[in-house]
């Protein structure tokens, strides 16, 4: 008998770190995986798996055999395996360099962080692009592929700055980048639309408030004629044998004479 | 020795016009290089294989027949196939591809008008037959089960609001509903119990209801036994350019006026 005996005296004063350590280990082992699970559940739930459908990303992960929710929800659980493999190292006092070890212990989760930041940012890119392509599917012309793909881009380019950044990567000479380039989106759309904008402004107004309706003989400018149809950009003016079509911009700067017999 | 395929022999036999009802991109692939001499029409609700001859199918018809003749007669308004053509129509019956193929002789009786209704109309084809679509739903259901009648006038809604005068107020003012919304049909169905007309504009706002028309009825030629609310149409039709769709409260039938004429009458139940 007493060979077998397990000398629990000595397990429990001398060597209690290495239980204390084996426990913690095996704790976080099912946290991870009950995590990962949950997560998943999660995911599904929010119709993740609907939203990253028919994404490069996607058929990518699909390729590999698995898929993009798997993917992230084991994510979760390999980071607090890792995490909790380090805590149990740590209570074991297995490792002396603490030093060392606290600065790996703050780098995982900014590192999870990272890759999580990287994958969502990969899939609402697919995800952009898809949606702007379908957007745009009607406009038959070839170039128009440039919008959604430079839509794709930007934020795959946006993700990967925040990734970076959060791995603590010196990104300054790329976020000058991205200013630029976002100088040129506004200064190169604040003069393409500034028409449409003015117009649509103006046309909100004139739906909300309804000054003149369909039916309602008007004036703009010298256009004289009967409202056929009001939308945000422009508004339609019938008078004999002649369509006006004038942008909402026109009605404000001119004003409205509305025509009462 | 038979083959099996000469049992289509005798349908695609010199054939003038092969036309392809709602064709997958690969299917029509398989035919965008066919002989010269015969013509390749596509027929369908958009051109999503970029056919270079295309004719637009505003309703997705149920009855392949309807749905044929609609393509034929399409084709015959653009010119893309005369009197005594023969045609030969690939579509689907039963599935959602192609599974159909028969053969239709063109002849000047197919023109039934509808055609020219859907795309000839100052309103735009998708409102036509979103009003079509209230029309025919309501008429299957009626409101609470009781027959109603309606009178929709599309498109040109400035004048005809200005040959009209309100029966009470107009319970879309200042709203932003437009046919085909998801809602729209529920609070038409309500109001179709409420006597006049519905004004709606050429994209599809609704403009107004309650409407009493007052066109003249001069020289406003219908088939004799329809009501006031016919007449109204055909004579609003006359002196604008509006289509007007009305609900038969009667004989439950849906009818079309254009240019002060009966262009078009259906039967819900057939819907």
């Amino acid at each position: 008998m007493a060979p077998l005996q397990v000398d629990w005296t000595v397990l429990m004063r001398d060597e209690f770190q290495f239980v204390l350590a084996v426990l913690v280990l095996a704790a976080g082992l099912v946290a991870g995986y009950v995590i990962g699970r949950l997560n998943k559940r999660l995911l599904v739930a929010a119709g993740v798996p609907d939203a990253v459908e028919r994404t490069p990303f996607e058929r990518t992960a699909q390729s590999l055999g698995t898929d993009t929710v798997s993917l992230v929800a084991r994510l979760s659980s390999w980071f607090i395996y890792g995490v909790v493999v380090l805590i149990a190292l740590n209570i074991a006092e297995l490792l002396n360099a603490q030093l060392f070890w606290s600065g790996v212990l703050t780098f995982i989760p900014d590192l999870f962080i990272a890759v999580l930041v990287f994958i969502v940012g990969f899939v609402v890119a697919d995800k952009a692009e898809l949606v702007v392509s379908e957007r745009l599917r009607s406009v038959k012309l070839p170039e128009v592929n440039i919008i959604p793909r430079t839509v794709k881009y930007t934020i795959v380019y946006l993700a990967a700055l925040v990734a970076l950044g959060q791995v603590g990567v010196d990104i300054e000479a790329l976020l000058i980048l991205l200013g630029s380039y976002a100088l040129a989106i506004i200064l190169f759309s604040a003069v393409a639309f500034r028409d449409l904008l003015q117009s649509s402004a103006a046309g909100v107004y004139l739906l909300l408030n309804q000054p003149y309706g369909i039916g309602d003989e008007v004036r703009v400018g010298e256009d004289r004629g009967i409202v056929q149809e009001i939308d945000v950009f422009v508004t339609r003016i019938e008078g004999d044998g002649e369509e006006y079509i004038i942008p909402n911009r026109r009605v404000f700067e001119d004003g409205v004479v509305r025509i009462r017999d | 020795m038979a083959d099996v395929s000469e049992l289509l022999g005798d349908i695609v036999d010199d054939a003038d016009a092969v036309f392809l009802f709602s064709p997958s991109g690969s299917y029509y692939d398989r035919f965008a290089d066919l002989d010269s001499d015969v013509e390749l029409v596509v027929v369908s609700p958009e051109n999503t294989v970029g056919a270079d001859t295309f004719v637009e199918l505003p309703l997705e018809f149920d009855g392949v027949e309807d749905r044929i003749a609609f393509g034929v007669e399409g084709a015959m308004e653009e010119g893309l196939v005369d009197d005594g053509d023969a045609v030969v129509c690939t579509t689907s019956m039963f599935g959602e591809n192609t599974d159909t193929a028969t053969r239709v002789r063109v002849s000047e009786s197919m023109r039934s008008g509808v055609y020219e209704l859907f795309a000839g109309s100052r309103a735009e084809p998708g409102v036509i037959r979103d009003v079509f679509d209230v029309a025919i739903e309501l008429g299957k259901k009626g409101q609470k089960g009781k027959p109603v009648g309606a009178l929709f006038v599309v498109g040109d809604a400035g004048k005809v609001m200005n040959k009209s005068r309100p029966l009470s107020y107009n319970p879309f003012e200042k709203s932003h509903v437009h046919v085909g919304d998801p809602i729209v049909n529920v609070m038409l169905k309500e109001f179709s119990r409420l006597d006049g007309a519905f004004v709606i504009s050429d994209a599809g706002k609704i403009v107004s209801a309650y409407r009493y028309l007052e066109p003249s009825a001069e020289g406003v030629d219908i088939p004799k036994g329809l009501g006031a609310r016919h007449m109204a149409a055909g004579s609003i039709t006359r002196e604008t350019n509006a289509t007007a769709i009305v609900l038969s409260e009667s004989d439950g039938m849906v009818r079309a006026f254009k240019g002060g004429e009966l262009v078009l009458e259906l039967d819900p139940e057939e819907y």
